[in-house]
């Protein structure tokens, strides 16, 4: 006979707790920044959140209306500065749109060098934080080793090691030597194998896998309706990126896959950069083997531009995102309006709403996997 | 799909809606009529593969920005002749209209078409706002927040038009042209 106990079930009222607001940050270090979160939790599940932002905005927007071009470039620096390239890049293609400048097959080639160096920094730099933040603390000292020599690689063609500004208006600050190609090459070489350890290290960790597959789900239709981009969209299984769709720079030259994720859980988010890691790879492998001859910076850029009156949008694929800028002159010599279209910013924003009727455990889980920089939230 | 096609699909539905005098570089760029033109506008994108609304913003057409807006400091540069600023000053260009009004900027992209239209809507300064689109895209909505808090444009029927970037205390809309910065604690 089995004599198993009936389970009681308790009577409803008195399981009712009081509800609690909790702060998470601003100061939380897996937070990556200063993002203060409201939370409101009922027992451990999260029935309000209230995202809160600004504490870095510095008006970089507004600060552009009284610089020329070539400072505005400086700026742009500060937005994203885990991947201040591609903030470069963007900026750039925008302004040169607008005077109608072309650049060169190598400036282009170098453009997407550095574009791709810097994505593989900002991806190892989220592999890393994102491991310390679920608890795994050494594929941080793998993830940092390997990203000092790309910043070493930085600092020697352009003298920075965050935020760059090589990428200028008509090409790029100045010309690679034959010894950055070949230690390029070497970084290349010694990357590769790299990354199947660290497969080994964290994404197939059972813990790893258990803490962020089916948590943070997000299916195509919500990632295209909050308009998400970059690994967050493709972690979804929606094929967009901007390098194929609306190719710049001479990434149609190239050749490399859009990795896609399967279910949009954070662990998908999280496949799909690692995956990207190979990718960009593959990309500097075929630039440096194919890199033009010939000047870096194109002819006719003034040294004070004054590009006649009107509009241009350009975008890249940055490692965040879809990262745009609208640029509007009237004729002056500063930008009449700067906008930027910050992938990080939009991204965050369906945190108020995916967060609700998660456990407290998984808030850093979904978080990180979002993979926000605050100087691009808050520009 | 390219953008004259996408000009055609859009003329067919909405044959007040024509071509912007302005274009945004390498992009199809229309402009509405008025603002009751945007709801059905947004509808219709949303229904025709236009399913994601990539930007909210505005551009104010007053004039240069007024310098009192920022907050500027004597440049002690010892290496500048005396007068010298190294400092630029917004100045108006000669043929440019400015006027008294808001040049709103909504981007509609088609994940499946890979196609972009910018549309545009100019409103008068003067108590200025639009319809919101958080009801259909949810991107709109820390967008327009963002719009509301640096350029103080209205959006009706959004659900939670708040202040996004600036501190509590800011007074005014940064972006706005005739923003003028009122010194507060932090400013010493």
């Amino acid at each position: 006979m089995n004599n198993v106990p009936e389970p009681r079930t308790p009577p409803q009222a008195a399981l009712k707790s009081d509800r609690l607001f909790i702060n998470l940050g601003p100061q939380h270090p897996s937070t990556h920044g200063v993002l203060r979160i409201g939370l409101t939790i009922d027992g451990e599940v999260i029935v309000k959140a209230v995202p809160d932002i600004g504490y870095l905005h510095r008006g970089t927007e507004k600060l552009a209306e009284v610089r020329n071009y070539h400072h505005c470039v400086v700026l742009t620096d500060r937005w994203d500065y885990v991947a201040a390239m591609p903030n470069n890049l963007v900026f750039c293609l925008a302004a040169e749109k607008l005077m109608g400048v072309k650049t060169t097959p190598r400036a282009d080639a170098l453009r997407v060098i550095m574009c791709e160096m810097n994505r593989i920094a900002s991806h190892l730099l989220f592999f890393g934080t994102y491991g310390i933040d679920l608890g795994a603390l050494t594929p941080f000292l793998y993830a940092f080793r390997e990203r000092e020599m790309i910043l070493d690689l930085f600092e020697m063609s352009c003298g920075a090691r965050l935020t760059y500004n090589y990428i200028r208006l008509g090409g790029v600050m100045t010309d690679v030597s034959p010894e950055w190609l070949k230690r390029t090459t070497e970084f290349v070489e010694y990357f590769k194998p790299r990354l199947d350890e660290y497969d080994t290290l964290l994404t197939y960790n059972p813990i790893f896998m258990n803490r962020t597959q089916g948590v943070g789900i997000v299916s195509p239709q919500e990632a295209v309706s909050w308009a998400l981009s970059g690994p967050n969209l493709r972690g979804s299984g929606v094929n967009h990126d901007v390098r194929k769709s609306d190719p710049y720079s001479g990434y149609e030259n190239y050749d490399f896959d859009v990795p896609l994720g399967k279910t949009g859980s954070c662990w998908d988010r999280y496949f799909c950069r690692v995956q990207e890691m190979r990718q960009s790879v593959r990309i500097i492998e075929q630039a440096i083997a194919k890199l033009p001859d010939g000047p870096f910076m194109a002819s006719g850029v003034a040294k004070i531009p004054k590009p006649a009156p009107g509009e241009a949008y350009a975008h890249v694929e940055g490692a965040r995102g879809d990262l745009g800028i609208y640029l509007a002159s009237d004729g002056g010599i500063s930008p009449f309006r700067l906008h930027v279209h910050a992938p990080s910013f939009i991204n965050l924003a369906m945190l108020q709403e995916k967060l609700v009727g998660m456990k407290v455990s998984d808030v850093i889980a979904l978080l990180g996997s979002i993979d926000i920089v605050l100087g691009e939230v808050d520009r | 799909m390219t953008n004259d096609e996408v000009f055609a699909k859009i003329s067919a539905k909405f044959p007040m809606v024509e071509k912007a005098a302005v274009q945004v570089k390498d992009y199809l760029t229309v402009r509405l009529s008025s603002k009751d033109d945007l709801l059905p506008f947004a509808q219709w994108a949303k229904d025709s593969s236009f399913d994601m609304l990539e930007t909210v913003t505005a551009t104010d057409l007053l004039g240069p920005v007024d310098m009192k807006g920022y907050i500027r400091q004597q440049n002690f540069n010892p290496f500048l002749p005396d007068g010298a600023t190294p400092q630029i000053e917004s100045a108006p260009t000669t043929g440019y209209p400015y006027r008294p009004a808001m040049d709103l900027l909504w981007v509609f992209f088609s994940v499946a078409e890979k196609a972009r239209v910018f549309v545009r809507l100019e409103l008068p300064r003067e108590g200025i706002s639009a319809p919101s689109l958080v009801p259909l895209f949810k991107s709109a909505d820390w967008q327009e927040r963002e719009a509301f808090d640096l350029l103080g444009i209205g959006f009706e029927g959004h659900p939670n038009l708040t202040k996004i970037l600036t501190p509590d205390f800011t007074q005014g809309h940064p972006l706005r042209k005739d923003y003028v910065h009122i010194k507060d604690r932090f400013d010493e």
